[in-house]
């Protein structure tokens, strides 16, 4: 009985001590929420439209150079929003979904995923892409 | 309490870990990881060129059971090593150090040994898009709970499924080789494999089976439903064949995650189904419920003709429910109440857990 007890005490100190260090590093690290008006879906809707039938904007055409750029920032957006649906679809089949960890070491997490829980190659390419940026 | 020093050494060790820094793990209260905080990586640079760094991920548990009356103390520690070379080889290692402690008739106390465990030492080289070749000792592809859901900080609730010895070796690994890989058959559905050969091996605790078998599933992303069998031919004492079907489904629109397995030997069969429910949709306490899950699995195990230590000698039903509360990405307390009802008498189990994992690059994990 007084070895049961010790037991409650052992756990309940562990419970508490991990609580007051949970909760002090969770309001550190917490992020800040996300903007409703910019969700992947209306991002990705955004993107499937083709660029001849948006309306006509007021600006001033951009430059070749610019014009460039901006393509470029729209199939790294598009690649991202992809690489965080197949992270969604991949990585939550089996744990919640984890922080991003600095680049090569999530690169290396990601080939040991490739082989433990067979993602694909593309899976793969695209999740490391929008894990590391 | 604990008069074992081996006891207090691991749960020494279980408090170091849990009070370790964690400046890297972050709340994981949303389905997206948050910013890299971490990084100043360049987007604009090719992420294949990024060259991976050898990682230690350590992930460590601290369980009380209460087993119809009897207490168990269950400390654990799982290192797992992954070391990559050049662009298509990765080593990859896990050990485990773990416990039991449970008080013995006539002294006071807790008791127990420290088990040590190599769960597998594996050389992976990735030999095509298609398809990974390796060698050394592996988990065995026996449906998915092995493989996949066993590490402490992965798994829904602190137990076993009851069906878990089956088809995976006296050890829950083999020795050998195996194929596998993972590609998109169409737009709809991706299709992985693994084909494996297991040579005998006596030698405690790594010993292994005489055995050869498959995996095969298909997923299908859109429904995130993923549904595949196992077979496995024994090669060595009754020349057995097994079968298990395996399914995972997590509905796009809702926070639920159904899981399922079962199995089929000439030692014994059975089955499981897990359901995970996050509370992320409750429009109340959303602070604190968003970190909440609530589990439930529901077994059944029934004995085969042929005799085996590795598996429960009565047929059993096993019913448990838990909850779940992340404090951040790697630390969480567990909770779980299960009874089991066999022939010779039916249990209350209480689980009480903490588990904790942490990841860390062994080099500089920055680009340069």
């Amino acid at each position: 009985m007084k070895n049961r007890k010790a037991a409650f005490a052992a756990t309940f100190t562990l419970l508490a001590s991990s609580l007051v260090t949970a909760i002090a590093q969770d309001q550190k690290n917490t992020p800040p929420a996300p903007n409703p008006a910019s969700s992947p879906n209306q991002q990705l809707a955004a993107l499937a439209v083709p660029a001849n039938s948006r309306p006509a904007s007021t600006d001033k055409p951009s430059s070749p150079p610019e014009a460039a750029r901006a393509s470029g920032i729209h199939d790294n957006r598009a690649l991202r929003l992809e690489g965080e649906k197949r992270f969604q679809a991949n990585c939550g089949r089996c744990h919640m979904a984890p922080p991003k960890f600095p680049p090569r070491a999530m690169a290396t997490i990601l080939r040991h995923m490739r082989v433990r829980a067979l993602i694909t190659d593309e899976d793969r390419r695209l999740i490391l892409r929008y894990m590391t940026e | 309490m604990l008069k074992n020093h081996r006891g207090w050494l691991l749960l020494a060790t279980a408090l170091l870990l849990q009070a370790l820094p964690t400046g890297q793990v972050f709340a994981q209260s949303s389905d997206s990881p948050p910013p890299n905080t971490q990084s100043s990586y360049d987007q604009s640079q090719d992420p294949e060129a990024i060259k991976p760094v050898p990682v230690l991920q350590t992930s460590a548990a601290f369980q009380t059971v209460f087993d119809a009356g009897e207490t168990h103390i269950h400390p654990l520690l799982t290192p797992v090593l992954l070391v990559p070379f050049g662009s298509r080889w990765l080593f990859e290692a896990r050990g485990t150090f773990e416990s039991d402690l449970a008080q013995q008739p006539g002294v006071s106390g807790f008791h127990g040994v420290v088990q040590k465990e190599e769960e597998y030492a594996q050389l992976d080289f990735i030999a095509s898009p298609y398809m990974t070749v390796t060698v050394g000792r592996f988990l065995t592809p026996f449906g998915i709970f092995n493989e996949r859901l066993y590490p402490v900080w992965i798994r829904n609730l602190a137990s076993d499924p009851l069906t878990l010895p089956i088809g995976i070796g006296p050890s829950n690994a083999s020795t050998g080789a195996m194929i596998r890989g993972g590609f998109k058959a169409n737009k709809h559905f991706n299709i992985n494999y693994a084909v494996y050969y297991s040579t005998l091996l006596t030698v405690s605790p790594m010993d292994s089976n005489r055995f050869a078998g498959g995996r095969a599933g298909i997923f299908i992303p859109k429904a995130r439903l993923e549904i595949g069998g196992s077979y496995q031919h024994l090669l060595q004492d009754d020349h057995s064949n097994l079968f298990g079907f395996h399914m995972a489904w997590q509905p796009p629109k809702l926070p639920l995650n159904l899981r399922a397995e079962t199995a089929r030997s000439s030692v014994g069969s059975g089955y499981w189904v897990e359901s995970v429910y996050g509370l992320t949709q409750v429009p109340f306490a959303q602070n604190q419920l968003r970190h909440t899950q609530v589990v439930a699995r529901m077994q059944q195990f029934f004995t085969g003709p042929v005799p085996a230590n590795s598996v429960l000698p009565v047929n059993t039903n096993m019913f448990e429910f838990g909850v779940n509360y992340y404090f951040m990405d790697g630390l969480r307390a567990m909770s779980s109440y299960g009874r089991q009802f066999a022939p010779q008498g039916n249990g209350n189990v209480w689980t009480l857990a903490l588990t904790y994992r942490l990841v860390t690059p062994l080099g500089r994990g920055e680009v340069q």
